[in-house]
């Protein structure tokens, strides 16, 4: 097979490919960017290449020569996809472990890709593409074709002269709006339209083709449960799916990879009427190792990586098309914020412990300690179960999650929990819409354990403090009164919530904890000090739970059941900021350089609003806060004297921010 | 030898149980008039602090202290008895707390109290625990809620030097020493308090609550006409944002004690302490029974190694010199991890026993062992062979080793203070970093009884010389008056109201209390051993 391979890659996919590689007995290599230094990943590999940048193939293609590999792995995401780096691949000599870069230019273009999947017999969303198309005949259409309809402009995208039309009642005033819009965003009021899917199911089929014309269905994968268009939770088989859909899928999938000559792992993906699959489109084509493969993987029992490599030697599929056993149910952690329309997270992870056991696989590319950087995708692991049946592999994952702890920035692993408790979900019943529903709808959860746990955690620190015991630390609340001093404290629950807390001391057992006047009682009943963070056995009102807890520059990080909450000390200043908004003023006297945001626009705190110049310095004004842009009086140009209003962030509300 | 110390306590013997009987009787006295004081001005002016959105003095604290931490608040019962006793604890709280890890002094106006205002008490007070500040080199943090100088004692507040004027004297040169000032106003600062933020090394101030100024608006109106709030004339935002007197805008209570933690946040680390400390281990000797063990009158004699043994880590004593001098108990331990030499009085002090007491405090001092005097002492040993055994100048190597010893000096009275045997056992005067006293001690220049009957015989020595008798009725109500005064001002509470102490404690509390007294003063760096001439 190859000698050396280098993966043009980072974090967890590195180590998942180097793993297969290192069995094959072929030595892996990878890049990391100098601005990263050596990741984790390189740790896996033999050699590891700087690089400027993960997207400047001629700059991997020498690195790949550097290290010595004799073929290139992309991956997924950066140049896995693109025809520019399996060209240069081939131009160096370095066999490129992937489709064909005529088969990556055709799926790379949307509308040439669903002109070959109609060309190969797949059904495509009903529509007209067409330029200048008259009210009259999306009359007709609307009529022909069936609602709900989706009306777009022809001239650019941003939701501009976007309309849904559910009925034919809507569908004139609709028209007449969404022309309106599209000349007045782009000049043009031309619209397009198609069949509106909705609710809409995503599924997706894998295949596997070798360079002697073999194509293997090697089954469906479900990935309705998407945030932000990306999937988090998928699954294999899609629940749901009659053998005679599943069939069809697979000869559809097939079909679209023998026209156009397809070799190596690939992914068709569809669209799919939630409530009746049978009806389904071509969505597009992905031409690489899906970051869900895994799921595939697990309940067909190969390895996937393996089939793409031995492919990409020129092997043949031996493979019969092997049956699925079992279910399969991936889950992605990622850092970011579902309480805030699931914002990409960074900082460190302070604590970090993955779950592990029968039927559950994890493929990480980061470890306690490591910093998770907000330039790449914020996932930070999958987590991977199988199991007999689709109920005892959410099972698993439910209880993997909870095994989690992940403590130092904000993650999704406790609404994905609570996504693995909606009735939907359990019922197998998805769309591409239900993790929104599930974030919408979702109250955070109760922080006052949390809370507790970090002020027993702060006050279990001090008595260790430089690694001599300090009876002010020891003696937790003596007072020459004899009576026992509170802890209290007013803080501040991720960033924005308060809790007022009262607690006891520790010695009691158990000591009265008051939080917003709820009165509990806590028992602290063991300690263990794992390497980095701390593990507490308590139990509230004679309930026992276990909690993992660690510091940080502002305060603490508290973990339960794989949820986790930010707890610190309140920051009046910060809030006082909130209710009074924000008002940006000239900090010094001089021109305004360049506007970045506009009024009415979204910004998150430290968003760039505008630049201005002053003695010869460049000044950056960022958003205050997280809110709106509710005024932008000054233009590139503008002269301004020392405080001048430049612009005011009003606050997101509360009521907002659960969305 | 080390060895653990035993008792010789019969826990259900009459002795032992009438003991227990009298100590709680005193202790539950004590916390009856901590639990009056920690109330301050009463439950209406604390009513009214809450709805002005002000916590109280005692809340303000708890929130400083890092969590589930100890607060040693020194001198509590200040002015008890003083100004018809409506300033409870002098209307000030100090102690030392611990802060982001770090060992703090707090001076804390209770502004229920006569508005927070300073009476001579409040003033020794609030200077007292500057002392403790410099002493351990203890940053100190002002939460300023106060009027100013209690104009009706004007006198004796205002103009000597150890009155208001001090207060600034003070934090000049701890801020000189390098000892971090900070303060919080979280109330007035009238006129001379309005120097505690402005002499600060830096200030919070609560907006539309705190108060900075030299003249309030009535006196300016007064002066000069001027119709002004008090908010513009020295408010949180005129001071954060214009005058530049204080440095960060609190935005209640809450906020500014969180901003004066994260100030204490970036204060540098303490220094190592002077000496290795060991993990604490509890007394091996049931400390319980303390009570049972001390006969509450000062004139019972006991085993004062049934004390040691209920305080000092593990029981466990290296006694010095046990078979000399044996009215003084000497030996090394450790209390709270910390080491201690210890001199502890078993009866009078003879010229052996001093002799044996400047030794080992040399020791101490030499090996830099702190030392705790568990004082319990009627004198030195008086007569004519005494005199002429030298035990004057034997005495006076005793108190020139005590006050010159470099090492911190703790002094608990768990007994009688009478006498020079007040100062060879580390009275006030000799500067110990804490001085605390239990509720059945007692503290003169001494006996009630001896002064009555010193005093009686040079007045009926002075009638007999011109002739004239005294009805022994009469001399016998003379004594009684004296002794009355005598029981009166050497209680105590007392002594307690005047500052002489850092606080009478529950004997149970010894242990605790020196071991947080020894934390504090692990913080500063030792001088120089040196000592005066000890007369030979």
């Amino acid at each position: 097979m190859f000698e050396r391979v280098l993966i043009a890659n980072r974090g967890e996919i590195v180590i998942r490919i180097a793993r297969t590689l290192r069995r094959l007995d072929c030595s892996p290599a990878t890049v990391y960017a100098r601005q990263d230094g050596p990741e984790r990943h390189t740790r896996a590999c033999d050699v590891a290449v700087e690089i400027g940048s993960y997207l400047d193939a001629d700059e991997i293609v020498g690195a790949a020569r550097r290290a010595g590999a004799d073929a290139l792995h992309p991956g997924y995401g950066f140049l896995a996809e693109r025809a520019e780096l399996a060209r240069a691949c081939e131009a160096a000599g370095l066999t490129w472990i992937g489709p064909p870069p005529d088969v990556l230019d055709l799926m790379g273009d949307k509308s040439a890709a669903k002109q070959a999947a109609q060309n190969a017999g797949l059904p495509i969303v009903p529509g007209l593409h067409r330029a200048g198309l008259p009210d009259s005949e999306i009359v007709q259409f609307a009529q022909t074709a069936g609602l709900p309809l989706l009306i777009k402009a022809a001239g650019g995208g941003g939701g501009k002269g976007m309309r849904v039309v559910r009925t034919l009642d809507e569908l004139e005033s609709a028209l007449a709006g969404a022309r309106r819009e599209a000349r007045a965003a782009f000049g043009d009021d031309s619209l397009l339209l198609e069949r509106y899917i909705s609710p809409a199911r995503h599924i997706e089929l894998q295949v596997l083709a070798d360079s002697h014309g073999a194509v293997l269905d090697l089954g469906e994968r479900e990935c309705s449960l998407q945030r932000r268009h990306q999937k988090v939770i998928e699954e294999a088989p899609a629940p749901g799916i009659d053998p005679a859909l599943r069939t069809r899928l697979g000869e559809e999938a097939v079909a679209l990879a023998r026209s156009c000559g397809y070799v190596g792992a690939g992914t068709v993906e569809f669209i799919a009427q939630a409530q009746a699959p049978d009806e389904h489109y071509f969505l597009e084509m992905n031409t690489r190792l899906q970051v869900e493969h895994a799921v595939t993987e697990a309940v067909l029992g190969i390895d996937l990586v393996e089939w793409q490599l031995r492919i990409a030697a020129g092997e043949r599929l031996e493979l019969e098309a092997p049956v699925a056993s079992g279910h399969a149910v991936e889950a992605r952690i990622c850092a970011e914020d579902p309480a805030h329309g699931f914002l990409p997270a960074s900082g460190w992870l302070r604590a970090l412990a993955l779950p592990s056991g029968a039927g559950v696989r994890v493929d990480a590319g980061v470890a306690q300690g490591d910093l998770v950087s907000p330039r790449y995708d914020p996932m930070i692991a999958k987590v991977v179960v199988h199991a007999p049946t689709r109920e005892a592999a959410l099972a698993r994952l439910r209880g993997a999650l909870e095994d989690t702890v992940l403590l130092g920035l904000s993650s999704n692993v406790g609404f994905l929990c609570d996504l693995l408790d909606d009735e939907g979900v359990l019922a197998g019943q998805v769309d591409t819409e239900l993790v929104e529903r599930v974030a919408a709808t979702r109250q955070p959860a109760d922080a006052s354990h949390a809370a507790i746990v970090t002020l027993i955690a702060e006050g279990l620190d001090g008595r260790a403090a430089h690694g001599r015991s300090d009876p002010f630390a020891q003696l937790d609340g003596w007072r020459i009164s004899g009576d026992s001093g509170l802890t209290r404290r007013r803080v501040t629950v991720d960033g924005h919530r308060e809790l007022e807390l009262a607690l006891g001391p520790l010695d009691a057992q158990p000591t009265r904890a008051l939080v917003d006047d709820v009165e509990l009682a806590v028992a602290l009943s063991a300690v263990e000090q794992r390497d980095g963070f701390r593990r507490l056995a308590l139990s509230f009102d004679g309930l026992s739970e276990a909690w993992s807890v660690v510091s940080d520059a502002d305060g603490w990080w508290a973990g339960h059941l794989g949820r986790a909450w930010h707890i610190a000390a309140s920051d009046r200043e910060r809030s006082a900021e909130r209710e009074a908004g924000g008002e940006l003023r000239a900090p010094m006297p001089g021109s305004v350089v360049a506007v970045h945001a506009r009024e009415g626009a979204l910004v998150a705190r430290g968003d760039l609003i505008l630049v201005m110049e002053s003695m010869k310095m460049e000044l950056q004004i960022t958003a205050p806060l997280d809110g709106t842009i509710v005024l932008l009086r000054v233009r590139a140009g503008d002269h301004v004297a020392l405080g001048t209003v430049l612009a005011s962030v009003a606050a997101t509300s509360s009521e907002e921010d659960g969305v | 030898m080390s060895r653990v110390l035993e008792s010789a306590a019969r826990p259900s013997s009459p002795q032992f149980e009438a003991n227990v009987a009298a100590h709680e009787a005193l202790a539950a006295d004590l916390r009856a008039r901590l639990a009056r004081v920690a109330s301050g001005g009463g439950e209406q002016a604390q009513r009214r602090l809450r709805e002005r959105g002000k916590l109280s003095v005692r809340e303000r604290i708890d929130r400083l202290c890092d969590p589930h931490t100890a607060f040693l608040e020194l001198s509590p019962l200040a002015a008890e008895g003083l100004y018809d006793d409506a300033m409870p604890g002098a209307g000030i709280v100090t102690g030392v707390a611990r802060v982001c890890g770090r060992h703090i002094v707090v001076v804390a106006n209770d502004a229920t109290v006569k508005g927070g205002s300073y009476a001579p008490m409040t003033v020794k007070k609030h200077l007292r625990a500057q002392e403790v500040a410099l002493a351990n080199r203890l940053p100190c943090v002002y939460l300023v809620d106060s009027g100013g100088a209690f104009l009706p004692l004007q006198d004796e507040v205002f103009p000597d030097r150890d009155h208001f004027g001090r207060i600034f004297y003070n934090q000049a040169q701890l801020s000189k020493a390098a000892i971090a000032q900070i303060a919080a106003v979280m109330g007035s600062c009238t006129a001379g308090g309005a120097y505690v933020p402005a002499m600060s090394d830096e200030t919070v101030i609560v907006r539309e609550q705190g108060t900075i100024f030299l003249a309030g608006p009535p006196l300016v109106k007064a002066a000069t006409g001027e119709i002004v709030t008090a908010e513009e004339l020295g408010g949180g935002d005129v001071h954060t944002r214009l005058s530049g007197v204080a440095d960060h805008l609190a935005q209640d209570d809450k906020h500014a004690i969180e901003l004066v933690r994260s100030i204490v946040a970036t204060l540098p680390p303490a220094v190592e302490p002077p000496w290795a400390v060991a993990p604490a281990q509890p007394p091996a000797v049931n400390p319980d029974e303390l009570y049972g063990v001390v006969p509450p009158d000062v004139r019972s004699a006991y085993d004062v190694r049934e004390v040691i043994a209920r305080i000092v880590d593990a029981s466990r004593f290296h006694e010095f010199k046990e078979r000399y001098g044996e009215t003084l108990v000497c030996g090394f331990a450790r209390i709270h991890g910390h080491p201690v030499g210890i001199l502890a009085n078993n009866g009078v002090l003879f010229s052996q026993s001093a002799l044996k007491g400047a030794h080992f405090i040399e020791l101490c001092d030499r090996r830099v062992v702190p030392l705790v005097f568990l004082q319990n002492v009627s004198g030195f040993m008086v007569g004519r062979d005494y005199e002429q055994g030298g035990i004057a100048k034997d005495g006076a190597k005793l108190v020139t080793a005590v006050s010159c010893a470099r090492v911190p000096k703790f002094t608990v009275i768990i007994g009688g203070s009478f006498g020079a045997g007040n100062y060879g056992m580390c009275g006030r005067a000799f500067d110990p970093r804490f001085l605390w006293m239990w509720p059945n001690a007692r503290i003169s220049v001494m006996g009630g009884e001896q002064a009555a009957v010193v005093l009686s015989t040079i007045r009926a020595d002075q009638l007999d010389a011109r002739g004239e008798q005294w009805p022994a009725a009469e001399r016998a109500a003379f004594e009684q008056q004296l002794r009355d005064q005598y029981e009166r001002e050497g209680h105590p509470y007392h002594a307690t109201a005047r500052l002489w102490d850092d606080g009478i404690i529950d004997p149970l509390q010894t242990r605790d209390v020196l071991g947080l007294g020894l934390a504090a003063a692990a913080n500063a760096p030792l001088a120089e051993v040196g000592y005066g001439v000890f007369r030979m």
